[in-house]
């Protein structure tokens, strides 16, 4: 038993109208594999254009699905109408009906499958308070602001009760407060209903803090698909690497310099010489080219008796509970995190170490992780 | 604090106000006038004659002119009805779906109301006696769509544009059809953008003036053109025009004061995104 299954989708948009004249477009979607375990919140991750909203709505039903299957709770539901998939789906642009109060928006799913008036009075019920909003429930949809909305919009999703309930960026037209607001309440709320989610997002900051499970999506292919920590620690890639974390992790070209025993990472037009941990010494050589991933955390700034490279401060920026500090390394500018308190300015002299360990390599051709044998 | 003009700018721009609608409203004012006049007084009387009703005894009762109030009802209600069965759906597609062309074929419609209407109508007299279809209702209701059509699409096309196309997404996935949706959903929603651009398509066809005097002439016969019969050879009974001018522009004057507010709001609140 498992909420959803993806099996090798793929989607291609006809090339109708827009007059260029090109024969096939690319694929929107490639060759997309995914399960979900039964109440699990996935979050499909990825820039915009990239083929997560794609992906929801085949799963919906809103778009052909090209090729491959998609299993609703071990049904294929290919060729099944969007109502007749067992889904909610929670709109980007809330979608509701206008001329509607809020309470027949949430009740509006249920009247055209025929659910008699004190089902659904009591279903509307059940759910107003669950998204805070049994005050709202005689208001017309104009009169709401966006978080509100946006509540409704979920309210209006989860009264059918759905095998799979679907989020379409939910948050995205929220302002900052009413984003975090929205946030925890999404988690509170997926936490008492224990349903299978699929949740699309662009912000990676969403995906980490809501999700059992993440599928980083690029170009229509699935990057990664792992627990927030498994991403974070452990990307697959360089999209990966960059693609999560705040501010993303620095990736800089290297050139690897081995010196007696020891290989060093050394950087073009820089003194900053990083020592290669020990796990990768099988896999580089003398002269060997590549990218080194590592986070802004674990770069640090050395006290006065420290070995580090000495450098100099290009960038301050001090964000109140934490510093970040920008350091030109040639063309580069590896930024890094810190809550010590000390204040620097552009020009100031440190000293540079950064934590081996948590170094990563990446291919300089195609991005991809190289790990130590 | 005072932030609106001072008051001397104010009885300015009210004095210029009024002069203005002065200008505008005496035209009308004076047909109204004189429409009372008796042909006796017509020419050595301004404002003070004895007012008479025999203008619109002679005009409502002894002449065809009822028929002529039909015949421009008939031909403006249906081109405005056909507009609107042709027209939404024609807006609908235009708003929501890619095709080719899609740009050229909204800015053909829009360009049938460039040209001078006595520019095409010649060729449009010549292909209507071939078809058969000059003088007809058919043929005027059919090219007063060159008038209603291109507003109304223009207008609703802008009304479906605004509204979210996830409305119509989460309508199906709540089990509606598309036809359903459209007209429960869609529709309330571009009544005010529909409702306006019907009415002032209505106005605008109601006061044709150049396809009806040479597409049409003995028995289908609108108004606007009916009104210049009372232009005779040899004398000219203006008293009788007045009141064929007058009862004439009543249905259009009522109609726009009716909808005035919803006019301004419809016509603008589509294509500036609120």
């Amino acid at each position: 038993m498992s909420g959803l299954r993806i099996e090798h989708v793929f989607k291609r948009y006809d090339n109708e109208g827009k007059g260029k004249k090109k024969k096939v477009n690319d694929f929107a979607v490639k060759d997309l594999n995914l399960v979900t375990e039964e109440g699990e919140f996935v979050a499909l991750l990825g820039p915009s254009g990239c083929g997560k909203t794609t992906t929801l709505r085949m799963t919906a039903g809103l778009e052909e699905i090209t090729a491959g299957d998609i299993y609703i709770n071990d049904v294929r539901v290919n060729d099944l109408e969007p109502k007749d998939r067992h889904i909610g789906l929670a709109f980007e642009d809330y979608a509701m009906y206008p001329p509607l109060t809020v309470y027949d928006n949430i009740g509006f799913n249920l009247r055209a499958k025929g659910v008699s008036k004190e089902e659904i009075d009591k279903r509307v019920r059940e759910i107003a308070p669950l998204m805070q909003c049994d005050d709202l429930l005689d208001k017309m949809p104009v009169k709401l602001s966006g978080g509100q909305k946006q509540r409704v919009n979920i309210a209006r999703a989860i009264v059918r009760r759905p095998d799979l309930l679907l989020m379409d960026e939910p948050l995205s037209h929220l302002d900052g407060k009413a984003r975090q607001a929205m946030r925890t309440e999404i988690k509170r709320l997926i936490n008492e209903i224990k349903c299978t989610t699929v949740y699309v997002t662009h912000d990676q900051l969403e995906a980490m803090s809501l999700a059992d499970r993440i599928a980083i999506i690029n170009f229509g292919v699935l990057q990664q698909y792992g627990t927030p920590a498994e991403v974070y620690d452990d990307p697959v890639n360089e999209f990966v690497a960059g693609f999560i974390g705040e501010p993303p992790m620095n990736i800089i070209e290297t050139t690897i310099v081995g010196e007696g025993e020891h290989f060093f990472f050394t950087f073009k037009e820089s003194n900053l010489k990083i020592q290669v941990p020990e796990r990768y010494y099988n896999v580089v050589s003398n002269g060997f080219k590549c990218k080194m991933g590592v986070r802004p955390m674990d770069v640090l700034i050395g006290g006065p008796d420290s070995k580090g490279t000495p450098e100099h401060v290009a960038t301050f920026e001090n964000l109140g509970d934490e510093r970040r500090i920008g350091i030109r390394v040639g063309d580069f500018l590896l930024m890094l995190i810190t809550e010590d308190e000390t204040r620097y300015k552009a020009g100031d002299a440190i000293k540079l170490e950064v934590r081996a360990e948590k170094t990563h390599l990446f291919d300089i051709e195609t991005g991809a992780r190289i790990r130590s044998r | 604090m005072k932030t609106g003009p001072k008051t001397g700018t104010k009885v300015l721009l009210n004095i210029l106000l009024l002069i203005y609608s002065i200008f505008a409203l005496f035209p009308l004012i004076w047909m109204v006038i004189l429409s009372f006049k008796s042909d006796a007084q017509m020419y050595n009387t301004l404002f003070v004659f004895t007012p008479t009703l025999e203008n619109y005894r002679i005009v409502l009762f002894t002449t065809d002119y009822p028929k002529y109030l039909l015949d421009s009802l008939i031909v403006s209600g249906f081109a405005v009805i056909v507009s609107v069965v042709v027209g939404v759906p024609a807006a609908y597609a235009l708003a929501r779906y890619d095709f080719k062309k899609k740009e050229d074929i909204a800015f053909q419609i829009l360009s049938f109301k460039f040209a001078p209407e006595i520019l095409v109508v010649l060729p449009l007299f010549m292909i209507y006696q071939k078809l058969h279809i000059y003088d007809t209702y058919f043929g005027l209701i059919w090219v007063y769509q060159l008038i209603s059509m291109p507003l109304l699409i223009w207008v609703v096309r802008g009304y479906f544009e605004d509204i979210s196309v996830e409305i119509e997404y989460a309508a199906q996935v709540d089990g509606y059809t598309w036809y359903q949706i459209f007209f429960k959903n869609l529709i309330p929603l571009i009544k005010p953008g529909l409702v306006s651009a019907a009415l002032l398509a209505f106005i605008f066809a109601w006061n044709e003036f150049t396809f009806p005097l040479l597409l049409a002439g003995t028995n289908v016969q609108p108004i606007t053109v009916a009104i210049t019969k009372f232009l005779g050879t040899d004398t000219a009974h203006y008293g009788q025009l007045a009141v064929a001018a007058v009862v004439s522009a009543l249905p259009a004057i009522i109609f726009a004061l009716c909808i005035q507010k919803h006019l301004v709001r419809g016509l603008s609140f589509g294509a500036v995104k609120g």
